[in-house]
């Protein structure tokens, strides 16, 4: 591998050949730093890129006794910029927390990375505290989309989905609230992994919906995606929401593809929600699991409703006191939101949770039955950058909070969901992706990621790296 | 349903200030947020219905969990 190619090359190989001694640490987080000077002014993926930090850090992995067994020597990842990074303030895309103190420590996903020979590069753009679709964001500037620079990458970890797609780094860190990391993953090309509610600690992250709020990883294959999520894994006491439970690897049962593993295709909302690219990126994958077994997941527009419920309330609430005191330096595309929220009865948002709980159980009882569920990540492939609204199921619904119909349901009730990236559904834009969700009972993101890698296999899914020039 | 009156008393208790710019887009969020209630409050449930928020008590073991 030459170091102009090691941001493009899996993270497994380039750990592989850091802990063989043909790669330096340092050369492969150049490659990446020099990658993101020659792109990221298209793309705005980036709001902070910490080159001394990286140069430092990659020093330290190639001096490091232990680095023939660091499982990820030598690797660049980049992090949405809600995450803890000790030195500068947390600004969860906002420019209210740019005047916070800076960090004092790196956020626990990262410290596990690092452990194991990762280097940080930089921070990424997002929607302000992560509520948005689309990382339109007023203070940072848009995040574009790699494969087609006119179109939003995708929230609201859009900075996250876009540096990996556009090859600056292998692996990206992302939180997925209502489908943050499923949504920009499905229109950027990558893969994305949302974990179970509470296997992955979220201890020095900007919070956005506590009762909602996962963190998870991109990546531009299925075995670099399962590798950084095992890493990433292990109960955490500061999260109360994090359980008590001892890692459970994935990266070692990928090659057991998705024979024995029995699959649906979800019918109801999550066809009537999709557009034409959407269904035919459904069936393809149905197609190639030798499935037409369709399961109806009851209500599943009331839990979506419940979803924006629990946001809405939690998000208001969290932000009362900047509301109070500094609304006019909220993003105006938050702001009015916010202000709404913050307003919300106590019985929607009581009542909001109790739908949540009924509808777990129901879509429990459907998975005793089936044990991967396949469904549309988004509705559509990319809009331009500025699209206000979206024609679907006949209905002229708003665009930005429309892009995460389909997701919101299954984070709602907190089920693990791997992302594949499919191409040329839509015959019109055949170079733009869209993603698939594979759903699992809880704490089986074991089957969605061997049935990502044996769709992977097969040539039906791949993240190629966006063609820049 | 006209939101206007609610929203502003309760803008008025929380000690909100929402300015005439801002107005319409509250209102407008509001509105999409009554209609996703009238959803959540369309389904039939029962007392024995629990919440989807569960508390998890704190163990002064917890090390810098426990305050």
């Amino acid at each position: 591998m030459t170091d102009a190619t090691a941001t493009a090359t899996a993270a497994t190989v380039t750990a592989a050949a850091v802990r063989g001694g043909s790669l330096a640490a340092r050369s492969a987080v150049q490659a990446s730093l020099d990658a993101i000077a020659a792109t990221d002014g298209r793309i705005n993926a980036f709001t902070a890129v910490l080159a001394e930090r990286a140069h430092k850090r990659a020093d330290l992995v190639d001096t490091s006794p232990r680095r023939a067994r660091m499982r990820l020597a030598g690797v660049p990842f980049a992090v949405k910029n809600l995450f803890d990074v000790a030195g500068i303030p947390t600004l969860a895309g906002s420019k209210i927390e740019a005047t916070a103190a800076p960090a004092r420590r790196d956020a626990v996903l990262i410290r596990r990375l690092e452990a194991e020979g990762a280097v940080l590069v930089g921070a990424l753009n997002m929607d302000e505290y992560a509520y948005g679709f689309t990382t339109e964001n007023s203070h940072a500037g848009a995040c574009h989309n790699p494969h087609d620079l006119a179109r939003i990458s995708g929230g609201s970890s859009g900075g996250s989905a876009a540096a990996v797609a556009a090859g600056q780094v292998p692996l990206a860190l992302g939180s997925d609230t209502n489908g943050s990391i499923r949504v920009p993953a499905s229109l950027c090309g990558t893969y994305g992994l949302k974990p179970t509610y509470g296997r992955l600690p979220r201890t020095g992250s900007y919070p956005f919906v506590a009762s909602l709020d996962h963190l998870g990883p991109f990546a531009r294959n299925v075995a670099d995606l399962a590798l950084c999520y095992d890493l990433l894994q292990g109960p955490d006491d500061d999260d109360p929401a994090c359980a008590q439970r001892s890692i459970e690897t994935t990266a070692d049962v990928l090659d057991r593809g998705a024979g024995g593993l029995r699959v649906g295709v979800l019918g109801g909302w999550f066809r009537e929600m999709a557009l034409p690219e959407a269904l035919a990126a459904v069936d393809r994958v149905a197609a190639a699991l030798g499935t037409s077994r369709l399961v109806e997941l009851p209500e599943a527009q009331r839990a979506r409703a419940a979803a924006f419920l629990i946001s809405a309330a939690e998000g208001g609430a969290l932000h009362l006191p900047d509301l109070r005191q500094r609304a006019h330096d909220f993003d105006p595309h938050t702001r009015d939101r916010f202000l709404a929220n913050a307003l919300i009865p106590a019985a929607w948002a009581v009542q909001a949770q109790r739908v949540r709980h009924w509808f777990a159980r129901r879509v429990a009882k459907a998975l005793q039955t089936v044990d991967v569920l396949i469904a549309p990540a988004t509705p559509c492939t990319a809009p331009i950058i500025g699209t206000e609204w979206l024609e679907i199921s006949g209905q002229r619904l708003p665009a930005r909070p429309s892009l995460g119909l389909l997701t919101q349901p299954i984070s709602c009730i907190g089920l693990p969901v791997a992302t594949v990236p499919l191409w040329g559904c839509n015959p019109a834009l055949p170079h733009l992706p869209i993603g698939v969700q594979l759903i699992a009972a809880p704490w089986r993101e074991d089957h969605c990621l061997r049935v990502a890698a044996a769709l992977e296999a097969q040539g039906v899914c791949s993240a190629p790296v966006a063609a820049l020039g | 349903m006209d939101h206007t009156p609610y929203i502003d008393a309760a803008a008025a208790t929380l000690g909100l200030k929402i300015t005439a710019g801002q107005r319409p887009g509250v209102t407008r969020f509001f509105t999409l947020a009554a209609e996703m209630a009238a959803l959540v409050q369309g389904l039939p449930l029962t007392p024995a219905d629990e919440s989807g928020q569960v508390f998890r008590p704190v163990s002064p073991d917890l090390g810098e969990g426990a305050p």
